[in-house]
């Protein structure tokens, strides 16, 4: 065949791969329909109603006047009220966030180096509690917590007295670190078992002790998971509300609580779209900084 | 095999393994392996895959710890130290190099865990990179090199520890043939140039027989024989070894006496005097014959005084620089290799041949 014909024919090859690709293209995109005009339904439309009322004015009578456009609402989120608020959320959010990472990194690393079986049965064991509902698990905790309950009853047994932790920090933390530690553990898994052993064999023949070995060579290579597991506990632990609420008995005001307020008690619809919407910016450039800078375990 | 009960280790002897075994639940991986390996030599463990010579290695490393036996280096038992307490550094299987780090970084990784100097860690990581010729490269990380590079790396790593000993597993596999040639020779010299004791698990008999001082001989977990490589090619004391390393034919027979072995079909040939433990054994054995140390020639050539077979060519095969041929003999087949020269003469099939060998050519093996 002479190159002509070869060049030819490839040229043809090539327009045919062309036109396959785009006709794919065009059933993945007929395919992904229905989920594209939920998501711009449910999730796109609301976000920018909550963005349109953030730039509004409260009136005096409580209602929310649309035909002022103002940036009052993002000048109140600077008072101190509100930066107690936040700061207050940040503070627990990071609480959880620590207390998931220490508790979940060893239960993932035993995880991840059992046989396939085993690992199968303690990864339905940490999603069994998800069918449970939210609030019944909620509930469950206050019971567990309460004064005289059997937590309380068992500090007594053994003779270190009645024990208070139901409305206060502690209960919320402890709420929060039961609701939020499979989201830890699920990415720490995934990162850990894909963790080739040999870097750690290969640590140990270069004098490295077991504590060395885990802060030179392990962490930083199950970074990924560890972050991404730390995105997915801290977020919503920044906005939780019912947790605060039930364990916490709304004795603090956390930020999800503060934004509920603002709709339903103080009426100030700006100011609490305004402060959704500055919560979620931040999650979401968080999260695209981290999947930029490389992550790629969700 | 043959030292007397109770005698001193030598103190030359970098490693010095005795009686060691290593069990994984049921399974005997290595079964008494008894093994010295002296100062400054580049040693092979050679076997198929499963034959227990990279758990010895691993336990040298002290990644397994042996189940039984005693493990000494340079005199010092380690059998139940862990890997960083240990004067060994280990080249892996594709390498395992840190891949978050770094080529000096990975290099220095050794030096900065035993908290040397930093002026000191900078010399010795320069000075390895540029002994595996990797200058210039050192902020690559490691995805960003070649596997031959890799290698290198891999090397410079553990060789700027100064270890007593270097293991490397399988340290070529991973390339191909070309490189795997050229770093064959690019090892030797530099076991050479840093005269460590180097030891390294293969299952390429010609890498084993390329670049070690000795070799030795694994299979299901028992260590068959150690020698230099032309005594493991040249004799051979058990089938496998023979059959593992080139080709080999075997005429089964009986020993008459230490010199003479009675084949199958009623001939007599002299061999070379006989390992006194299978001479002692009494036990069938068989004659280790390779195909390029017989001659063959027409039916009425052979030398008068020589043991000779007589059979037929029942193929031939054309290799380039040589021929083999398969000639059948009333009782078994023989497979002959001879040079490819027009001063040789050509058989063809159906010609009648006769076969013979010099006394030194063959080997007496355990069956």
């Amino acid at each position: 065949m002479s190159d002509a014909v070869l060049d030819e024919s490839r040229q043809v090859l090539g327009e045919a791969e062309r036109l396959r690709d785009r006709s794919e293209r065009r059933r993945g995109l007929l395919l992904a329909l229905p989920s594209f005009a939920y998501m711009v339904l449910f999730f796109a439309v609301p976000l920018v109603i909550v963005l349109v009322y953030s730039f509004a004015t409260r009136t005096s009578t409580g209602s929310t006047s649309l035909s002022g456009w103002n940036l009052d609402a993002y000048r109140k989120l600077g008072e101190p009220i509100v930066r107690n608020v936040v700061v207050r959320s940040v503070i627990l959010a990071l609480v959880t966030t620590v207390i998931c990472l220490v508790v979940a990194y060893p239960f993932a690393w035993f995880c991840a180096t059992r046989t396939p079986l085993m690992r199968n049965l303690l990864l339905v064991a940490v999603m069994i509690p998800f069918w449970t509902n939210f609030l019944v698990r909620n509930y469950a905790w206050r019971i567990l917590l309460s004064a005289g309950g059997p937590i309380s009853d068992f500090t007594e047994a053994i003779g270190i007295g009645e024990t208070h932790i139901l409305f206060t920090k502690t209960a919320v933390v402890i709420g929060l670190v039961y609701a939020y530690l499979p989201f830890m553990i699920l990415p720490l898994y995934a990162s850990i078992d894909r963790l080739d052993r040999r870097m750690v064999e290969a640590s140990s023949d270069l004098y490295a002790s077991g504590p060395q070995t885990f802060r030179r060579v392990v962490l930083p290579l199950t970074m990924p998971g560890v972050i991404a597991g730390s995105i997915l506990v801290f977020v919503p632990s920044m906005g939780a509300y019912v947790t605060p609420e039930l364990l916490g008995g709304g004795k603090e005001t956390l930020l999800g609580s503060y934004i509920v307020t603002q709709f339903l008690t103080a009426r100030n619809w700006p100011v609490g779209a305004s402060l959704s919407f500055v919560l979620m910016t931040v999650m979401l450039v968080s999260t695209i900084v981290y999947f930029r800078s490389g992550g790629k375990n969700l | 095999m043959s030292e007397p009960p109770g005698s001193e280790l030598s103190p030359a002897a970098a490693v010095s393994l005795r009686g060691i075994s290593k069990f994984f639940d049921d399974v005997t991986a290595v079964d008494h392996v008894d093994l010295e390996i002296a100062d400054g030599e580049f040693f092979a463990l050679l076997g198929p895959s499963g034959c227990g010579k990279t758990t010895t290695l691993r336990m040298i490393a002290g990644l397994e710890i042996p189940s039984q036996g005693s493990l000494r280096i340079f005199g010092d038992e380690v059998g139940p130290l862990p890997p960083n307490k240990r004067p060994v550094n280990t080249v892996f299987q594709n390498y395992a190099l840190f891949p978050h780090m770094s080529v000096a970084d990975n290099v220095a990784f050794g030096l900065r865990m035993r908290k040397v100097g930093r002026s000191e860690i900078a010399d010795r990581v320069a000075e390895a990179i540029k002994l595996v010729r990797m200058s210039g490269k050192e902020s690559r990380r490691p995805a960003q090199l070649s596997g031959g590079q890799q290698q290198r790396v891999a090397l410079a790593r553990a060789l700027v520890n100064r270890p007593k000993v270097l293991l490397l597993d399988e340290p070529l596999a991973a390339l191909d043939l070309k490189l795997r040639q050229e770093m064959q020779y690019e090892l030797k010299q530099l076991q050479r140039e840093v005269g460590i004791t180097f030891v390294f698990v293969t299952h390429d008999q010609e890498e084993a027989l390329a670049l070690s001082d000795r070799i030795g001989v694994m299979d299901e977990g028992r260590l068959l024989q150690v020698g230099t490589p032309e005594e493991i090619y040249d004799s051979p004391v058990d089938r496998f070894v023979a059959d593992f390393i080139g080709r080999s034919n075997f005429l089964a027979g009986t020993l008459e006496d230490p010199v003479t072995v009675c084949l199958n079909n009623g001939s007599r040939i002299t061999v070379p005097v006989v390992d006194e433990e299978i001479a002692s054994s009494g036990a069938p054995i068989q004659v280790s014959l390779r195909p390029e140390r017989v001659m063959i020639d027409v039916a009425d050539a052979a030398p008068a005084g020589v043991a000779s077979l007589t059979g037929v060519v029942a193929s031939v095969t054309f290799l380039g620089n040589s021929i083999v041929y398969r000639v059948t003999l009333d009782w078994m087949t023989v497979e002959v290799e001879t040079d490819h020269r027009p001063d040789l003469r050509r058989h063809a099939v159906g010609d009648n041949v006769a076969l013979w060998w010099r006394d030194d050519a063959i080997a007496v093996v355990r069956p």
